[in-house]
């Protein structure tokens, strides 16, 4: 269910990237278009279940990465500060959640210490 | 031989060390950007467009004499641009403002040479609007394709015709 839900949220964030690169983001839109496109090769990564233990650890320290990234750039520029933006970036965080538990499930509590 | 041990983080720490890596280079990346990157973020600007006219005998040289005033127009990709457009000729002469595809834009036309006028029409996402003299149209926008557009006076052509510039 986590994996689904996970799978689910990386494509949706990725659309909605390439989306936003392309309708709106005026500022390294091509940098959109790779991240969305990253998200969707990462959705099709975990649906297949390639490599669990080392895939679902970065594809969430990749969400967090560009959680980071646009909060902070969004700082020094002012740049990415839209609705759509804001949608995304929540998405984005409702995946990062869903993936750190996905990692905690898949991990079992034999691995635990 | 000799047996090595695999040691296995848990979930928790490994979540924690994965999330640490990532603000740390996420803050890192945007925060050299921010400071080395210079970037003005979208923004609304505003233009005051003219007809004006050109010192020659319109018969002899076969072509209108009007133009615009500025006849460019430069803004960054995503801005909302505002054009107070104002006929000011001294005679009975229409003036017109077209864009071609994919451009639209909204407009409100005043009966006088300001905003504070009573309201003649209003169009949205038109293509072209006429105002007679002493009119004022407010025409906005939004910036969303970067390149070089015209708009046209289709009334007078080819002279009177502007560049939108936007800089993607």
């Amino acid at each position: 269910m986590l994996r689904w839900s996970a799978v689910a949220l990386l494509f949706i964030v990725g659309f909605l990237d390439i989306y936003y690169g392309n309708s709106y983001a005026g500022f390294f839109e091509s940098l959109w278009y790779v991240m969305g496109a990253i998200y969707i090769f990462t959705g099709a990564v975990i649906a297949s279940n390639f490599e669990p233990r080392f895939a679902q650890p970065a594809v969430f320290g990749y969400a967090v990465f560009l959680l980071v990234l646009w909060g902070t750039t969004a700082i020094g520029t002012g740049a990415g500060l839209d609705t759509v933006a804001y949608v995304d970036k929540a998405i984005e965080a409702v995946l990062a959640v869903n993936l750190a538990l996905l990692v905690r499930n898949s991990r079992g509590p034999s691995l635990l210490r | 031989m000799s047996q090595t041990t695999t040691k296995q983080w848990s979930a928790s720490k490994l979540l924690l060390v994965v999330a640490v890596v990532a603000i740390v280079a996420g803050a890192a990346t945007g925060l050299t950007v921010g400071y080395s990157v210079r970037y003005e973020a979208p923004t609304t600007r505003a233009f005051y467009l003219f007809n004006s006219g050109l010192p020659f005998d319109q018969d002899v040289w076969k072509m209108p004499h009007d133009t615009f005033s500025p006849d460019r127009i430069t803004v960054n990709k995503g801005d909302n641009v505002v054009i107070y457009y104002r006929n000011i000729e001294d005679t009975t002469e229409d003036h017109n403002f077209h864009m071609d595809s994919p451009y639209t834009f909204d407009v409100v036309v005043h009966a006088g040479q300001t905003e504070n006028f009573p309201v003649v029409s209003t169009l949205h996402g038109t293509s072209d609007v006429t105002i007679h003299v002493n009119q004022t149209a407010t025409i906005t926008f939004r910036a969303n394709w970067a390149g070089v557009f015209p708009y046209q006076c289709l009334i007078h052509q080819p002279t009177m015709t502007g560049y939108l510039v936007v800089l993607g």
